[in-house]
């Protein structure tokens, strides 16, 4: 397939590399149906909103920002046009106002942008190391990087970036990096947190297309990571399985759990992009095994298909309901979908397509993974790994690793998650079924019903019928279809081996399916029916029997229960206390390093440099006049304390101003008196008086 | 006076006319005067900035003694400075036609605001380290009275504190200048140093203190530790026009007088892997993580956009302390991009305040409601800022970041990029809120205050929205096309490095 090729240099720096073969190809046409169908259903959707501008604006920005990821042919445009759709969806989440949507929105912005940041600094590791980010060129480089080669293929000497550590040791760094990132876009665990926030809150239309194929966005990065990087890295590989595993099960967990119609959706999404990883890690798996890794591949790559087309079809029912209710809860929502046949065509198509029943699509993107699994744990027990060559491969991993990597059992261990997933999926989604359009509501029923001729407007109608109908129509002729829409995208994965045509529908094949199915039926009847249900009582099934409703189902009925312990919430639990304590520790010391300076300068003033302090106000009066108050206010305090008298009330006057008037009285009668004749006279006849005196002592003497 | 005299026009232009519109009793009764001359001057300024550039060359102006002289040169560091100083100075002086309304004594302010206009002028286009020198304490000087301006007793103190520290910054570098002035053979500005290595053999230790007082001292005026105090105390008490200009222009003239100093006096090749570079990126990257943490914490909008200018300023700072061509591509660029987008945030802050007198981030809650149009461009500025593509701080960020990973500098190869890198989050954390909670102030917010003070859709008036478009329209447009200045930056930093 070959495509064409669009430079544009200069922007942004490093300038754009944009390009088209099977894989972009495909998904850029999915990009335009998901779109085009999501934006036709948001015209009655959206249409009771105010804002719906700007709700458009940013729905159309993110197209062209997601086609722009998927277009990209180097890491550099990859991250630019993910960036702007990281941040124009972030309206889509916060789009309501409402306080719950405000909060996913902070959650799903914060974790965009940490995400988007330690992706950005997992590209400049990989930059310098690499030299370059072409996705072409990433391949082959990072090869020869992994093989522990001294130059690249062009002769340029490989060399860690800054020296600091080996140019080995720094690629998986880089790797890792850009896995937290483009994995906290896909939904994997552990940064899955945003997704059942916000999912739920986002309108419809929205949710569909965040969860259908913004993070295929994330997992577009985590195939060039390792598919294209780490290609044949068993250690990677590991890794990539291994999250791909926890992140289908505990995925599928929450949506067992979950009693809210798009929550539950969305907790599914986390589940199905775990198989997608799954598919992922198992095709680095056996390529470094050195087989063929084509099914893995494929099984990826059509699951990944599959769900963005199951997830438009399925969030866009969970839409008509919302737009008619406003609500999603499972007890509020309960037998909506009574007599609304499309409705439930719909959903059914989407249920049967992600349950992995077969003949539906779902179901032949999930044998490939499954068989994959099986393959890699068949070879394990052939001894692939176990002669000379392969000493070779293993040498190429940690020993630590190797126990895993190595022991057919785990393998086997993996299948049977794999399996129990699938009937996680069946059972949340008979749950589901069975709630919309099974269950009646108790109260409200006949609303329902009565709503059953105009749910939906015909455009809407039109688009999901025509949505929920390629479904089956992929998986009935997976031949025809699929197989050809795996043809169009193995290349990207660098898939190796040769294409055989499996037979989906043999009998090998249809067994994984229905021991998944079985899984599910149980699981539905004795977990879901018993543990997670509770017969109706309280509130509403008095004001249904009070209301005169139907009573039959008043006593019938039983509703959802939320047994998910509330404080078991990643964010809660571990990421935000974290985040608290580093900012908590962190301001302190960078208050402390603000006030440094400061601080030393106050300290040199208050010890090298002595500020004079300012003149007192002048004293009235001499210190006499003081002293004689403060000795006479001493013996009047004194006086007060022994004879218990307080002065009766009255503000004493300190006697120091007492003496203080005394003295000035004083000054000022003798400066009265000095100024007068009568004074010189009185000194010149006391004068005269002593030196008369002074003559008679001398004479008598 | 031998040389180009074209080049002392936009010095001396501005410096005249300011000092007329501070003496001239006409202005301070004739408001309409005042600002037909204030502006008129600032657009000659524009144009004086134009001709010089293009003619370059270089003008004796005064010979103090033999060695020392004032002259001006142009080159291509003095060419990226200089226009960004008048294009960005013109377009504050036209905010500050309307912002000013609002404030007493507006000839002072403008007056003062013309000259620093010219000093700047001089400052960057000063040929040799005396010049520089001379130029750089003018600054202070007269930048001084935009801080006083308001002359409450927080605007002195705030005052006394800008002085005390660009004063004492100074003061540190003037001793690194006397030590290298006994070691070279002239002043004069020249790419990779003049030391004279005869002069300085048995002298290196002292040669490494006196370029880390200079990269000190001068580093005051770019608010890196341990003298970044004056920022956050000079920024909230001036007027919002004023300090714009301080934070994206002053703080550049830190940075104007660091690389001159490092690039042009002493020698990067002196530096390298010496203890003065490492502790010089270890300061410019323990400012850049303080700084983003306490803008983060403040609730100030002001002072925490003047805390953002210490953290932003010390990534122009860590740019320059790797000593490596694309680390200096990244702070040049930097230098441009962080000088719009710093404008363009201060200049909104200033428009909200005269438009809502509200300063702090929580009283701002639905500001979506009474300005879009600013907030939006408040939103274009914050996201360039932390460095989303395609705004224009990304494409520094990357050029610094992978400066820092081809520097070897070891350690501080990894350790710089993921403190920028957390630094932006830190950024993202400190800038978003206001644009959040402005347009998604929850479906049922309902503001009395909006309602009773009439602010629905109060846009600013035309004379401040104009300004704050085009700079905000900047940093996306350097962002999308920074080819052309990037060219003209990496044949800057071929030609210095």
């Amino acid at each position: 397939m070959s495509g064409w090729e669009i430079m544009v240099p200069g922007i942004c720096g490093m300038g754009l590399h944009l390009k088209m073969d099977g894989f972009r190809m495909v998904y850029t046409a999915i990009a335009v149906l998901m779109w085009g169908v999501a934006g036709a259903f948001s015209r009655e959707y959206m249409a009771h909103y105010k804002n719906k501008s700007r709700y458009y604006v940013f729905f159309w920005a993110t197209f062209l920002a997601t086609v722009g990821v998927f277009l990209s042919a180097d890491l550099y445009t990859t991250f630019i046009f993910f960036e702007i759709m990281s941040f124009t969806s972030y309206v889509w989440v916060a789009f309501d106002e409402k306080a719950e949507s405000l909060q996913a929105a902070e959650t799903y912005l914060a974790v965009a942008v940490i995400g988007g940041m330690v992706m950005l600094m997992g590209l400049f590791l990989l930059y310098g190391v690499l030299g370059t980010l072409d996705m072409d060129k990433v391949g082959p480089a990072a090869k020869a990087v992994l093989a522990g080669r001294e130059t690249f293929e062009n002769g340029r000497a490989i060399q860690a970036a800054g020296g600091f550590a080996s140019p080995k040791v720094q690629l998986y760094v880089a790797g890792g990096l850009m896995l937290f990132g483009f994995g906290a876009k896909a939904g994997c665990f552990p940064l899955h947190i945003w997704l059942p926030k916000a999912h739920p809150v986002a309108p419809a239309p929205a949710s569909a297309l965040l969860s259908g194929i913004l993070t295929k966005a994330g997992v577009f990065g985590i195939i060039i990571v390792s598919c294209v990087m780490f290609g044949n890295d068993g250690a990677w590989g590991l890794l990539i399985a291994g999250l791909g595993l926890i992140t289908m099960f505990l995925g599928a967990l929450l949506a067992v759990f979950s009693v809210n119609l798009k929550r539950t959706l969305a907790c599914s999404s986390v589940s199905q992009i775990g198989f997608i990883m799954t598919g992922i890690g198992m095709s680095c798996l056996l390529s470094w095994a050195g087989e063929g890794n084509l099914l893995a591949v494929r099984g990826a790559f059509l699951h990944m298909v599959n769900h963005s087309l199951i997830k438009l079809v399925l969030f866009l029912c969970a839409g008509a309901v919302y737009m008619n209710l406003h609500q999603l809860d499972l007890n509020d929502v309960r037998g909506f979908g009574r007599g609304k046949p499309e409705l439930c065509f719909c959903f059914l198509m989407g249920a049967l397509g992600i349950g992995g029943i077969p003949l539906w699509n779902g179901y032949v993107s999930k044998t490939l993974l499954h068989e994959s699994i099986v393959e890699y744990a068949h070879l394990l027990e052939e001894g692939v790994l176990a002669g000379e060559e392969g000493a070779g491969i293993i040498s190429t991993v940690p020993a630590a690793l190797l126990p895993v990597l190595t022991d057919p059992a785990v393998w086997k261990a993996a299948e049977w998650v794999f399996l129990f997933t699938g009937g996680m999926t069946v059972a949340y989604m008979v749950k589901l079924f069975v709630a919309l359009f099974v269950d009646k509501h108790p109260v409200r029923q006949a609303e329902f019903d009565e709503m059953s001729s105009h749910y939906m407007k015909p455009l809407s109608r039109l688009v999901l019928v025509g949505a929920a109908v390629i479904l089956p129509a992929l998986g009935m002729m997976p031949h025809v279809t699929m197989d050809r829409i795996a043809d169009l995208g193995q290349g990207f994965f660098g898939g190796t081996g040769h294409a055989h045509v499996i037979a989906f529908f043999s009998p090998v094949n249809l067994k994984g399916g229905l021991i998944s199915i079985g899984i599910g039926l149980v699981l539905y009847a004795a977990v879901i029916r018993q543990f997670l249900m509770r017969p109706e009582t309280g509130a509403v099934g008095t004001e249904a029997e009070a209301s005169g409703g139907d009573k039959k189902a008043g006593v019938r009925g039983r509703c959802y229960v939320n047994r998910w312990p509330s404080w078991l919430d990643l964010e809660n639990l571990v990421y935000r206390p974290v985040l608290q304590v580093f900012m908590a520790v962190a301001s302190v010391v960078c208050r402390a390093l603000d006030h440094m300076t400061d601080g030393a300068v106050v300290l040199l003033r208050k010890t090298v440099y002595r500020q004079l302090p300012e003149p007192k106000a002048h004293l009235e009066g001499n210190w006499l006049a003081h002293l004689l108050g403060g000795i006479v206010d001493g013996f009047g305090l004194l006086w007060e304390k022994v004879s218990g008298k307080s002065g009766d009330g009255q503000v004493r006057v300190s006697a120091v101003h007492h003496f203080i008037e005394r003295e000035k009285q004083m000054k000022h009668m003798g400066m009265l008196v000095e100024q007068s004749f009568s004074f010189g006279l009185i000194l010149f006849c006391i004068g005269l008086c002593l030196t008369l005196g002074y003559l008679l002592f001398v004479f008598i003497r | 006076m031998e040389g180009n005299v074209i080049l002392l026009l936009p010095v001396v232009c501005p410096v005249l006319a300011g000092v007329l519109v501070l003496a001239g009793k006409v202005f301070r009764k004739d408001r309409k005067s005042l600002m037909g001359v204030s502006l008129a001057v600032l657009v000659l300024e524009a144009g004086l900035t134009a001709w010089a550039l293009t003619s370059g060359g270089s003008l004796l102006v005064w010979r103090l003694t033999e060695q020392m002289d004032i002259s001006f040169h142009v080159d291509e560091i003095s060419r990226l400075f200089a226009a960004l100083t008048a294009a960005v100075w013109l377009l504050v002086g036209i905010y500050s036609v309307a912002y000013m309304s609002h404030e007493e004594e507006e000839h002072r302010f403008f007056g003062y605001y013309l000259i620093v206009a010219g000093v700047l002028m001089g400052l960057n286009f000063s040929a040799n380290l005396i010049t520089m020198y001379v130029f750089f304490e003018l600054m202070t000087l007269t930048s001084l009275p935009l801080v006083l301006h308001e002359r409450s007793r927080a605007a002195v103190m705030a005052g006394l504190k800008y002085l005390f520290y660009s004063v004492a910054g100074a003061f540190l570098a003037l001793f690194g200048i006397f030590f290298v002035a006994g070691t070279a053979d002239t002043l004069i500005f020249a790419a990779g140093g003049v030391l004279n290595d005869s002069m300085i053999a048995g002298k290196e230790g002292l040669l490494l203190a006196s370029a880390l007082c200079m990269i000190v001292g001068f580093g005051a005026k770019a608010g890196m530790l341990p003298l970044h105090g004056w920022l956050p105390t000079a920024h909230p008490v001036a007027p919002a026009c004023a300090s714009a200009v301080l934070s994206g222009l002053i703080t550049k003239a830190g940075v104007l007088a660091v690389i001159r100093v490092v690039y042009f006096i002493v020698g990067p090749d002196r530096l390298r892997g010496t203890w003065v570079q490492n502790t010089w990126i270890l300061l410019a990257l323990m400012t850049v993580f303080m700084g983003s943490m306490l803008a983060y914490k403040e609730p100030v909008l002001k002072k925490r956009l003047a805390y953002s200018t210490v953290s932003q300023v010390s990534y122009v700072m860590f740019g320059l302390s790797l000593l490596s061509p694309v680390g200096l591509v990244g702070a040049l660029s930097h230098v441009v991009f962080h000088s719009v987008i710093k404008h363009t945030l201060f200049l909104v802050a200033g428009a909200i305040i005269v438009t809502t007198g509200w300063t702090r981030v929580e009283q701002m809650r639905g500001l979506g409601r009474v300005m879009p149009v600013t907030l939006g461009c408040y939103t274009a500025a914050s996201l360039a800022l932390i460095g989303i593509p395609p705004f224009s701080g990304f494409v520094s960020k990357w050029y610094l970041a992978t400066g820092a990973l081809s520097s070897g500098t070891g350690l501080w190869a990894w350790a710089g990029p993921a403190v920028l890198l957390v630094s932006a989050l830190l950024t993202a954390g400190y800038l978003l809120p206001l644009t959040i909670q402005g347009f998604f102030p929850g479906h049922d917010f309902k503001s009395e205050e909006i309602e009773k003070r009439k602010l629905a859709g109060k846009e600013p008036s035309l004379w401040m929205l104009v300004p704050i478009g085009i700079l905000a329209a900047g940093t996306l447009l350097f962002g999308c096309f920074p080819d052309y200045l990037l060219s003209v930056v990496q044949s800057t930093a071929a030609a210095v490095l």
